[in-house]
């Protein structure tokens, strides 16, 4: 265990322009022929260093049983979790008892991308999902409404899921 | 007696009894009253200018606005308006559970989220008296040494193009960018990352995350080196920065400075040494001070600091133990969601940890941390329920900040961006 002080001393030997200049460039000028991190968006979408993670918290989906229904149940844990108030839930009720949401909404604008929800969600019905191109040429195309949700195809992310047990 | 009156609006309006926005008179002549905030007296038929600089400027690092008397090209007085990014964050944190803060607190000092995180954390975890896991204690180690890295790479690169050297601003963001894709691998975003919960973790890291954690602590060095040989010993940086906004040792002490600041000017001031949180004192790092005080210093310490977070990230990835993350407490931490599907009371607990939220004894608690621009305090009070009744942050760059005044006096109008560069302001967590 140590933790010391290091105290940081100027550089003794003269400082120069040509010398510098001349060093910046020849370090510059090696840089050209290392390999290229850039990557070419959007006809590139992922290189061999980078592909976006399976963790990606991004617009929502909402996940469907065999009949095309929705999984979510209405239990309401999902608004009342959610920092940025964006979840609109009215939930009803059919001839069995069973609790679906009659009205379910996200306003994409005012999420805050956090991820709450699908963390507390018991039916692992909503997800956030590893999805990033979201333009819409109107504002009022950003709030989600259940069939949206429902209709969405990207993956979901691995969070809080059984099949990345290290994400809990 | 000649007096010149430029009314001027606050930053913030405030309306007057008759609804009309509140402006400032800025005097330029005569002998003036009082000092008022906001208010500038020149000597009676000087020359002098004033000049408004921001908040939409790129060399202002945010939204800062630097009202400035000139006279000629010296800088006589300096006065920073700030609060226009103010989102009352501590206010929010009134109306929400402490995991729901843990989003905000993303978004104060947005170039170091996870110090934050892990900041608020402590914080809560002390009110209420958890003991976080070995793992989870390890894993916030790399968590805020990861977040000094990229601010400090922030700083160099932003700096670096403020005084006109544009290369080492690449080589620093494409580092940046290599944390970015560790923390996206991990908690799912590269800037909002939420990533701590009180009593533990969002999620533990994926396998793949040692490894390219690894493998930057090797090849970072090297970036470091690159521009350390680019500006050491550059004659046009050296001019731009020695001798430029120094600050003494006791001054610095007395504007109550912290963080690479403070210790640009000689004093060896480092929570992760003095009040240690997280066991760093098990540690094996330097705290580098300076001996001058100027921005030339100020940028050493930075560049060292970043060389010591590489070896305490090399250090941690050695321990880093095996075990659970999260404390084991139903009352504090959401059990896994396959439990909480198919175990009837995980399921009960479940529900009333989310409805219901933590909830904390009566008491307060202050952790500060030692977060890449300086001591982030987070103060919270709590009257026994799930939310607290106030949450303060201490902003270290605000109260930097309040020496950038004191050190622009005297200096070219040119070095005033140098000066105001090396305090390493982020505008998020100045305004809050
Ligand atoms: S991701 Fe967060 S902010 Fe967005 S809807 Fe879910 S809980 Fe709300
Ligand atoms: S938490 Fe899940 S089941 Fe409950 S209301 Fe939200 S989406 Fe529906």
């Amino acid at each position: 265990m140590a933790v010391g002080v290091k105290v940081m001393k100027r550089p003794g030997s003269a400082t120069s322009y040509v010398r510098a200049t001349l060093k910046g460039m020849a370090l510059t000028f090696r840089h050209l022929f290392q390999p290229k991190v850039t990557m070419q968006y959007p006809e590139e979408k992922s290189t061999e260093d980078w592909t976006i993670s399976s963790r990606w918290r991004g617009t929502h989906r909402m996940l469907t049983d065999e009949q095309g229904r929705s999984k979510c149940v209405a239990c309401g844990l999902c608004p009342q979790i959610c920092p940025a108030n964006c979840i609109k839930l009215v939930p009803g009720e059919d001839e069995q008892g069973n609790r679906y949401p009659l009205i379910y909404e996200i306003d994409e604008f005012r999420c805050v991308f956090c991820g709450y929800c699908q963390e507390v969600c018991p039916e692992e019905a909503i997800h956030v999902g590893v999805h990033y191109e979201n333009s819409e040429y109107s504002r009022d195309r950003f709030v989600y409404d259940l069939e949206r949700l429902c209709a969405q195809t990207h993956p979901v992310s691995t969070l809080w899921d059984p099949s990345d047990p290290r994400g809990e | 007696m000649n007096k010149r009156t430029v009314e001027l609006e606050l930053a913030t309006p405030g309306l007057d009894a008759q609804g009309r926005p509140v402006r400032v008179p800025l005097t330029v002549g005569g002998t003036g009253g009082g000092e008022v905030a906001g208010q500038v007296a020149v000597e009676p038929g000087s020359e002098h200018m004033l000049l408004n600089i921001g908040p939409q400027h790129p060399a202002t690092h945010g939204v800062l606005r630097l009202v400035v008397e000139l006279d000629g090209e010296v800088v006589v007085r300096c006065i920073p308006h700030v609060g226009y990014l103010h989102s009352g964050f501590e206010k929010l944190g009134e109306y929400r559970h402490y995991n729901q803060i843990i989003p905000l607190t993303d978004r104060t000092d947005y170039l170091s989220p996870m110090a934050n995180n892990v900041g608020f954390a402590l914080a809560a975890e002390r009110l209420m008296g958890i003991a976080i896991t070995p793992r989870c204690t390890v894993l916030r180690v790399i968590a805020c040494e990861m977040s000094r890295v990229i601010s400090h790479m922030v700083w160099l690169g932003t700096t670096a193009i403020d005084l006109g050297a544009f290369t080492p601003f690449l080589w620093a963001f494409q580092e940046r960018e290599r944390i970015y894709d560790l923390q996206e691998m991990w908690t799912g975003a590269r800037l909002t990352t939420s990533v701590t919960r009180v009593g533990g973790m969002m999620a533990d890291i994926p396998d793949a995350f040692v490894t390219g954690l690894r493998h930057f602590t090797e090849t970072f060095p090297k970036t470091l080196h690159e521009i350390d040989g680019v500006l050491t010993r550059n004659a046009v940086w050296v001019g731009r920065t020695q001798n430029v906004g120094v600050l003494r040792r006791e001054e610095a002490i007395n504007h109550s400075l912290s963080g690479p600041m403070l210790r640009a000017s000689g004093v060896a001031y480092d929570l992760r040494r003095d009040k240690p949180y997280l066991d760093y004192e098990t540690y094996d790092f330097d705290v580098p001070v300076g001996e001058h005080g100027d921005v030339y210093d100020r940028y050493l310490v930075r560049l060292e600091e970043c060389h010591q977070s590489n070896r305490i990230l090399q250090q941690a990835l050695a321990r880093l133990p095996d075990g659970p993350v999260n404390v084991d407490d139903p009352r504090v931490i959401l059990p896994s969601k396959s439990r909480a599907m198919s175990d009837m009371e995980a399921m009960i607990y479940h529900f009333k940890q989310v409805m219901e939220g933590v909830k904390a004894p009566v008491g307060e608690a202050y952790v500060g941390i030692e977060n890449p621009k300086g001591e982030l305090g987070t103060y919270l009070v709590s009257d026994g329920s799930a939310k607290p009744v106030r949450w303060r942050i201490r902003p270290p760059s605000f109260i930097n900040l309040s020496s950038l005044p004191k050190m622009a006096e005297g200096h070219l109008l040119s070095d005033l961006i140098a000066i105001n560069a090396s305090v390493d302001i982020v505008m998020g967590e100045v305004d809050r």
